[in-house]
């Protein structure tokens, strides 16, 4: 009857042991660490999941997977509390724990066949990425590609091989960048994202605009992709919460009667517009 | 039905003990718990225990897995199942009605929580009906019946000195066999609790909720709670828990515990953002859960009227006050409530 309910396959709350096999330093507070299991790859999410990620002695947190291959999953961190800063003292070769995947993801279906304008600032990158990398493995599936990205200073730049070389390399893709102020080799853009934004002047038309940035980036992105006349079913992001379980029991990471660990991250403005102003 | 003289319920108990264990309700220094039976134990059937019986499907503090660490190295253990069958003798029809609110949370969407789900399957439920009403407790008005327990296998209320007992599963029918040298064939007169002191009326007011989140009512109804947390522990539907690791040397064991909406860590993410800031944000998300995003998730309000909240507060927030309240800020009128001299 009740029987090896509490073993792994059946316990939704016992993580898999995995191994670090490469850390990646993106910028000052930002790593990427890349994680193994016995098995490969402890779970296969789709872009946009979640994944808790734990060192057992210390704690968890949930994070985006910004990215996976065949046998791996990766999680860029930005070193911000606790179980950050122990996380990136760890070497390769640490073990941690892993849970997951948690949550809806990014809308794929809603954004085949349109043209896809991703907006991102800073760490919020991360989960982004995991979008843009479905969206160049699966090519045909979706039109034109416009990513516009910034942060503070060129060496808080995240993912910095796939900005400047692997993504504007992409047929039917355009990539900008910018960041707040230069430094004496900077040669790029100046500015905050919404004013990049606001010179390339996307149209609306058949496009779905993913956003995720610090939260005054995305006040004033919303506001510009207001004046260009997206609608608010055309604009996704995607949330973060304090979470403990993922599995939507623990209770903290609800925005009136959703919760974001099961029925978000991810949200259309639309849907945000009908929730309690909470997060 | 089944009858036994209050005096023999200790038989019954014992009986049932040779292959179970028996969670009883027992005074103790005033406030009433349920414990393991054990000979001289004083089962009271008198009221309510002061901590709903939840403590037993879903534990104060409880261990999830065993971790290791080793230099580089950690390794998860999972726990070994306990098998041994459980009774709650005595439990309340508000309580037993809370389980069905904890079954939604703690088994549906998507995820089963396979510790509270073992618990659940291995626990047999002796319900007691209410005879009389607390002064604090208004389980009508949240639609719950005193004098009906839907869910337990085994019914039982009391008339003066006789209690009389009903299966109502196989699992209750097999609990009976097991005592039925103890008991006689019988009927006894029960009269289940009316004239409640308390009462609310939460009718049409879920729907109506949603349109004053922002309004000006939750800064002035929040001033005199001062977040304690003792209405989210004593509360029979609350479910909100924290995860630890407790770690000694190279090993340790992963915990979860009660957690509160009401205190500012609840919600404080690293970085320091907290969408949840102040006291009236935090005693909103409490009757707002309750009244409203429950209704809305499960179809269900997430009270059962057990009245603990408001009869230990500090600060004496009455939930049947605040909704009565909420229904005039929400203009849906003060609804059907019953003058109670």
């Amino acid at each position: 009857m009740a029987q090896e309910m509490l073993k792994a396959s059946a316990n939704p709350l016992l993580p898999v042991v995995c191994k670090v096999t490469k850390i990646v330093d993106e910028t000052p507070d930002v790593k990427t660490f890349h994680v193994t299991s016995e098995n490969g790859k402890p779970f296969t999410p789709m872009p946009g999941q979640l994944g808790m990620v734990s060192l057992v002695d210390v704690g968890e947190a949930m994070f985006s997977v910004t990215s996976q291959g065949e046998d791996h999953l990766e999680f860029a961190i930005k070193r911000v509390g606790m179980l950050t800063d122990a996380l990136h003292e760890m070497e390769p070769g640490q073990e941690i724990a892993v849970r997951g995947p948690y949550g809806n993801g990014f809308p794929i279906d809603m954004c085949k066949g349109k043209d896809l304008l991703f907006i991102g600032g800073g760490i919020g990158l991360a989960p982004l990425r995991s979008l843009i990398n479905y969206c160049f493995e699966n090519r045909n599936d979706f039109g034109h590609i416009q990513i516009i990205y910034g942060s503070r200073s060129p060496a808080d730049l995240c993912f910095k091989d796939d900005i400047f070389n692997n993504w504007p390399k992409q047929e039917n893709t355009r990539v900008d960048i910018t960041v707040d102020k230069g430094d004496e080799n900077w040669t790029g853009n100046e500015g905050f994202v919404p004013q990049i934004l606001e010179e390339v002047n996307p149209s609306p038309e058949g496009k779905v605009a993913v956003v995720c940035g610090p939260p005054i980036m995305i006040k004033f992105v919303l506001q510009s992709l207001a004046k260009m006349n997206f609608t608010d079913d055309q604009i996704v992001t995607t949330l973060e919460m304090r979470m403990k379980c993922g599995i939507g029991k623990c209770g903290r990471c609800n925005i009136g009667s959703c919760y974001v660990c099961l029925d978000g991250p991810v949200f259309t403005l639309k849907q945000l517009n009908n929730m309690p102003n909470e997060y | 039905m089944k009858i036994i003289n209050v005096e023999k319920i200790p038989e019954i108990i014992k009986k049932w003990q040779n292959d179970c264990e028996v969670f009883v309700p027992v005074d103790n220094e005033g406030a009433v718990d349920f414990i393991p039976w054990s000979e001289g134990s004083k089962i009271t059937l008198e009221g309510n225990s002061l901590v709903p019986p939840k403590k037993l499907f879903f534990p104060q503090t409880e261990t999830l897995y065993k971790y290791e660490t080793k230099g580089q190295s950690a390794n998860v253990i999972a726990l070994e199942e306990k098998t041994a069958q459980r009774i709650i003798f005595g439990i309340r029809p508000c309580d037993l009605k809370s389980l069905e609110m904890l079954d939604d949370v703690f088994l549906t969407k998507g995820f089963v929580d396979p510790y509270y789900k073992l618990k659940r399957e291995n626990t047999a439920l002796v319900a007691l009906l209410c005879a009389e009403a607390c002064d604090t407790c208004f389980c009508t008005s949240m639609n719950i019946d005193p004098g009906a327990a839907s869910g337990a296998d085994i019914v039982a209320c009391k008339s003066g000195e006789q209690l009389g007992l009903q299966a109502q599963t196989e699992k209750g029918e097999e609990l009976l066999n097991k005592v039925s040298q103890l008991t006689t064939e019988g009927e006894i007169d029960f009269k289940k609790a009316g004239n409640f002191k308390l009462q609310a009326d939460i009718e049409g007011l879920a729907e109506k909720l949603k349109e004053h989140f922002e309004s000006p009512y939750w800064e002035a109804a929040c001033r005199k709670c001062i977040g304690c947390g003792t209405c989210t522990y004593l509360c029979p539907t609350c479910h909100c828990f924290d995860i630890n690791s407790n770690t000694r040397g190279d090993h340790g064991i992963k915990t979860r515990c009660w957690d509160s909406c009401m205190f500012s860590e609840y919600t404080l993410m690293a970085g320091g953002h907290n969408p949840r800031p102040g006291k009236k944000e935090r005693f909103r998300q409490r009757f707002l859960h309750k009244l409203q995003y429950f209704p809305e998730r499960y179809n269900k309000t997430a009270c059962v009227g057990c009245g603990r909240c408001l009869a230990k507060c500090p600060a004496i927030v009455d939930i049947t006050r605040i909704i009565t309240e909420l229904r005039e800020v929400t203009g849906i009128g003060t609804g059907n409530v019953e003058s109670v001299s």
